[in-house]
């Protein structure tokens, strides 16, 4: 049996869920979001990932129905929402802060939502117990919100804004106050109940770990634009930009000038003994100033210059991070830049064949690194 | 160190210099006297002069019965100076420091005695009469120019009031004084001291007593000044004050005030000593510096009350000694009434009727 | 023993300030009244046996025999009441608004509710005494915009009284339910909006029970005073305005007769035991939510 790749914003035959046209959100003077043309699709998992003030928390609260564009529109499934108020849209939120009604039960609070509309009173009861079931809250329906754990906190939060059956849930920063390693078992927790649910989420963070791990696409925003929208391989392997590829993970920047010298392949005077060879299927005239950006995982680190090699440097091992099962080698290079070089700590530590102050040659192949424009 | 020493040596001085400075507390009556008379005692003895006034003698004597008021000198009226004096809360005047006691008027010496007995306890500061202030035009717009304004009726007959509480009245807020005046009224003894006698009045007072504004014993005086009343059951001196201070202030409002030809309530205010005066000795100057004809007479011309002095007399302007309605003529003299203080339980039953009268409950 | 000390104090302070008059209160109600100094017998002076030998219920009997009495508890209760549900209507949307203003504005309007307290009361409620009489400034005003032709009579009447406690307490109330509306989180108005609640909904389903404690916080600091209020219902009210402060006033200063006004302070203390003590439940229920 194929499995097919979700990937809708391929197939010009779907219609997108939500639909940003145009839009530009201004607070006074400043421009929170900048003439913003996105679309996101059913069933996705999309992630706005930035720094803070980039605007991405004003594209939810634009969502949410909390704030209105300056300019443009916002379609949901085709119908521009402008007008319509936070509490007519199907569309819910789960904030930061969780915003749990002190006042009420876990069930109560779940309950809410579904009070407010016609249901039966039944059919609320069967409703909120689903929700407690599959966030795995069924034995705290009658605590107070301040008698529960940060992380059953979260899952009420969760379970509340789910019990709607939203067409769209916003979630911001919903990981942001939980400690690391519940943090991450949430993440999965939250992937699998947006798989089974099939609600579409639009996640607001500013960990890239997180927007990576979750997202099924990752917008990076800056200064009310988004930068690129791809999925996080495609983010992470192939930025489109200097910024993305420094925002997302860790990444060594040689700056120079490209010639080609081959088919899609460049030589990059960036200032060493010897230019570095890259790949790249966007091309570049001679002379054209570029950016090589190559992961520190991508970089190998031996103590001879291997042979075959399409690029190495040497340089001296300035400091060693040790992360347990990966070591990031500082290598400071004749021209004084340092570089970053990742291998995995396949031996002992002290079976290492270098160590501070070691000369040592670092290699990366040409189709290791991304070449970006500045 | 020095710096303590000097900073305690400094704060007892200011200590016994307060302590040395000889003072005497008076409690009067609001709007009673000519202040500059106050400053005069102060120079001539070189005694400070502490001057608190009160506006019910209710007041006055619940300090007195509660004891240590840390008064030397009080001025209450003659019902209340009678009780207090038997309930044991004044002490008895050494004649020997009061040489001006000569100046004093026998015919209120007399009266007086009615409520202290051989004037032991008091000497009269100032008498009166309660009795009715009408704004007379207004008055007269409302009940036509043959208005009663002196008589009883004007105030006690439903008719009359129901005209006049358009124009508003206000009526003294001392059960003690009105209530002989409803019984004066329909000819029992307004110093009636049975129950009996005294609930009679409940109806005449209920029945008007819907027309009346306000009672109180002070806002009057303002209030019929101001024009915003045209009626008002007052002291006598007061509603001459309110007369004054109209014609000061030339506002169009003229101002009469009658003793009721039916007869009117006579009353004393009279100044006595607590027995825990902190400062007798001062207090027999304060009582001997009233004495004097000249102080009397300035008192009396700035309020407007007659005074028990009969050396002050000659000191007094026209204004005072020639107006019938401070100094009445020997006919009204005559028709003038006093009262007796009432005991615990018929107290009680006036200030009932007097509630019942206020609040209807 | 330092903890002994501690726990001394606030002991010490009520056994002070309230145990003990209360106790001279209570032993004055169960006496007679006397023409003496002071007005009532028996006293200490009369050696503890006389003393206690000579004390009675009398007094609390009587109050039962008039209904005076029970009406002007009845009618400080409904006044105080009354004043109460006004005062919280104006309050709220005060409290309201200055929660929900500027943080840079609210020290201001904080200022602003507090700064009456700057002057006398007694002249606060004077100067009312200017504004509300028949020739006072609001009905010069009114006359003048020729809303009315003849002016009012407000002073001397409830409605002034009414105006006086509103006016004297409102502050007891909005600082209280301010402070509970300061720390509500705006998020929860609009996680209520996003869950389909109308502003007024989530008014009413999330603001109004979150502000619960401070709205009743504020209605036992105005309810309680404004039961036993004398100033403003005799300086404003008329003759007709029957309260138990008044009532109190007549016992001990017309009829001199202190036994039967301190019965009738007991038992208006014993009236407002009541709200105390659920006020003080309010309170602790609070702060054990909060923890």
């Amino acid at each position: 049996m194929a499995q097919t790749v979700f990937a809708p914003w391929d197939d010009p035959q779907q219609k997108p869920l939500i639909q940003f046209v145009g839009v530009t959100k201004r607070f006074g003077d400043f421009v929170a979001i900048d003439d913003l043309t996105q679309d996101i699709y059913e069933r996705e998992f999309f992630a706005l990932l930035g720094p803070s003030g980039c605007g991405k928390t004003t594209m939810m609260r634009m969502l949410a129905g909390f704030e209105a564009p300056t300019e443009g529109s916002i379609l949901l499934s085709g119908q521009d929402i402008a007008g319509v108020p936070p509490n007519k849209r199907a569309v819910n939120m789960m904030f930061q802060s969780y915003a749990l009604f002190p006042h009420l039960t876990v069930w109560d609070n779940i309950a809410f939502g579904l009070r407010r509309s016609d249901m039966p009173k039944d059919a609320i009861a069967a409703r909120v117990e689903e929700m407690l079931k599959l966030t795995r809250l069924s034995k705290f329906g009658r605590r107070k919100p301040h008698q529960i754990s940060g992380g059953q906190r979260q899952r009420v939060a969760l379970a509340r804004s789910l019990a709607k059956a939203p067409k769209l849930l916003l979630l911001d920063e919903p990981l942001g106050a939980l400690d690391k390693k519940l943090r991450q078992d949430t993440q999965f927790e939250l992937m699998d109940i947006q798989e089974t649910t099939g609600t579409t989420f639009v996640i607001v963070t500013h960990d890239q770990e997180e927007a990576m791990t979750v997202a099924s696409r990752v917008a990076v925003m800056d200064e009310g634009r988004i930068i690129q929208v791809a999925t996080p391989e495609k983010i992470y392997e192939a930025p489109n930009s200097v910024y993305v590829a420094d925002f997302i993970g860790d990444v060594n920047i040689l700056e120079g000038t490209a010639k080609a010298n081959g088919p899609e392949s460049y030589a990059i005077d960036w200032g060493g003994a010897e230019p570095a060879t890259a790949t790249s299927a966007r091309p570049f005239s001679d002379g054209q100033k570029a950016h090589l950006a190559i992961r520190p995982e991508k970089i190998a680190i031996s103590a001879e210059r291997p042979a075959d090699a399409a690029n190495a440097v040497q340089g001296k091992v300035l400091d060693i991070a040790y992360l347990g099962n990966l070591s990031t080698y500082h290598v400071e290079l004749p021209t004084g830049q340092v570089i970053k070089a990742q291998s995995a700590n396949t031996r002992r530590v002290s079976r290492r064949a270098y160590t501070w102050e070691d000369p040592v040659w670092l290699s990366w192949s040409a189709t290791a690194g991304v070449l970006l424009e500045s | 160190m020095t710096k303590t020493m000097l900073s305690t040596v400094a704060a007892l001085a200011v200590i016994a210099s307060s302590a040395m400075a000889e003072e005497v507390r008076v409690y009067n009556w609001s709007d009673y006297i000519d202040e500059s008379l106050l400053t005069k005692f102060e120079e001539e003895t070189g005694i400070d002069l502490i001057y608190d006034v009160f506006d019910s003698n209710e007041v006055l004597e619940t300090k007195m019965l509660a004891g240590s008021s840390g008064y030397d000198v009080v001025v209450p009226s003659g019902t209340f100076l009678q009780r207090q004096i038997s309930a044991g809360a004044f002490q008895k005047l050494d004649k020997s420091k009061l040489p001006n006691l000569e100046n004093m008027w026998d015919v209120i010496n007399d009266r007086v005695g009615k409520y202290d007995p051989g004037n032991e306890y008091a000497i009269n500061y100032m008498w009166g009469t309660t009795g009715i202030g009408v704004n007379v035009d207004k008055v007269k717009e409302v009940l036509g120019e043959d208005a009663p304004v002196d008589s009883l009726a004007l105030i006690f007959d439903p008719a009359n009031m129901e005209k006049l509480s358009a124009c508003g009245v206000h009526f003294l807020d001392a059960p003690a004084e009105i209530i002989p005046a409803a019984l004066n009224y329909i000819g029992e003894n307004p110093d009636a001291q049975d129950a009996e006698t005294i609930e009679k009045a409940e109806p005449v007072l209920t029945a008007i007593a819907p027309y009346v504004q306000k009672f109180h014993s002070s806002e009057y005086i303002n209030a019929l000044a101001n024009g915003d009343i045209c009626v008002a059951v007052g002291w006598s001196g007061d509603i001459l004050q309110a007369r004054d201070r109209a014609a000061e202030a030339d506002n169009g409002v003229t101002i009469e005030y009658h003793a009721p030809k039916e007869g009117a309530l006579m009353w004393f205010d009279n100044m006595a000593i607590p027995v825990d005066a902190p400062n007798p000795d001062g207090a027999h100057k304060f009582l001997n510096f009233i004495m004097d004809a000249q102080n009397m007479a300035a008192a009396s011309n700035y309020v407007y009350y007659a005074n028990g002095n009969l050396a002050s007399q000659e000191f007094l302007v026209e204004d005072v000694i020639g107006d019938t309605a401070i100094y009445p003529d020997a006919e009204t003299l005559e028709n003038l009434y006093t009262t007796s203080p009432y005991d615990a339980k018929t107290q009680r039953v006036v200030t009932r009727l007097w509630t019942k009268v206020k609040s209807g409950t | 023993m330092r903890r002994a000390v501690l726990i001394a104090v606030p002991y010490l302070w009520l056994l002070a300030l309230f145990l003990v008059p209360f106790a001279i209160v209570f032993k004055v109600s169960l006496s007679d009244t006397a023409l003496a100094i002071p007005p009532y017998t028996p006293t200490l002076k009369d050696g503890f046996s006389a003393l206690i030998s000579g004390l009675d219920f009398e007094n609390f009997v009587f109050l039962t025999q008039d209904d005076l009495y029970w009406k002007a508890y009845v009618s400080s209760l409904q006044i105080a009441f009354v004043s109460t549900i006004v005062t919280l209507l104006v309050g709220y949307p005060m409290a309201y608004g200055m929660a929900r203003a500027p943080e840079e504005w609210r020290p201001t309007l904080m200022m602003l509710v507090i700064l009456p307290f700057w002057t006398s009361f007694l002249i606060r409620v004077y100067a009312w005494v200017g504004i509300l009489s028949t020739e006072g400034f609001l009905n010069q005003f009114l006359l003048w915009t020729g809303i009315i032709d003849t002016p009012l009579t407000i002073l001397n009447t409830n409605w002034a009284v009414y105006i006086g406690i509103v006016y004297t307490y409102l502050p007891f109330m909005i600082l209280p339910i301010y402070a509970a509306l300061e720390r509500l989180d705006e998020s929860l108005i609009e996680a209520a909006e996003d869950l389909g609640c109308s502003r007024m909904q989530a008014f009413w389903l999330v603001t109004i029970p979150l502000s619960r404690n401070g709205i009743v916080a504020g209605c036992f600091l105005v309810f309680i005073p404004a039961l036993g209020e004398f100033v403003i219902p005799s300086l404003l009210g008329g003759s007709g305005t029957l309260m138990i402060g008044k009532v109190l006033f007549e016992e001990f200063f017309a009829n001199r007769d202190w036994p039967v006004a301190s019965a009738v302070a007991v038992i208006l203390l014993l009236i407002l035991i009541i709200p105390i003590i659920l006020f003080q439940r309010n309170e602790q229920r609070q702060q054990e939510a909060e923890q």
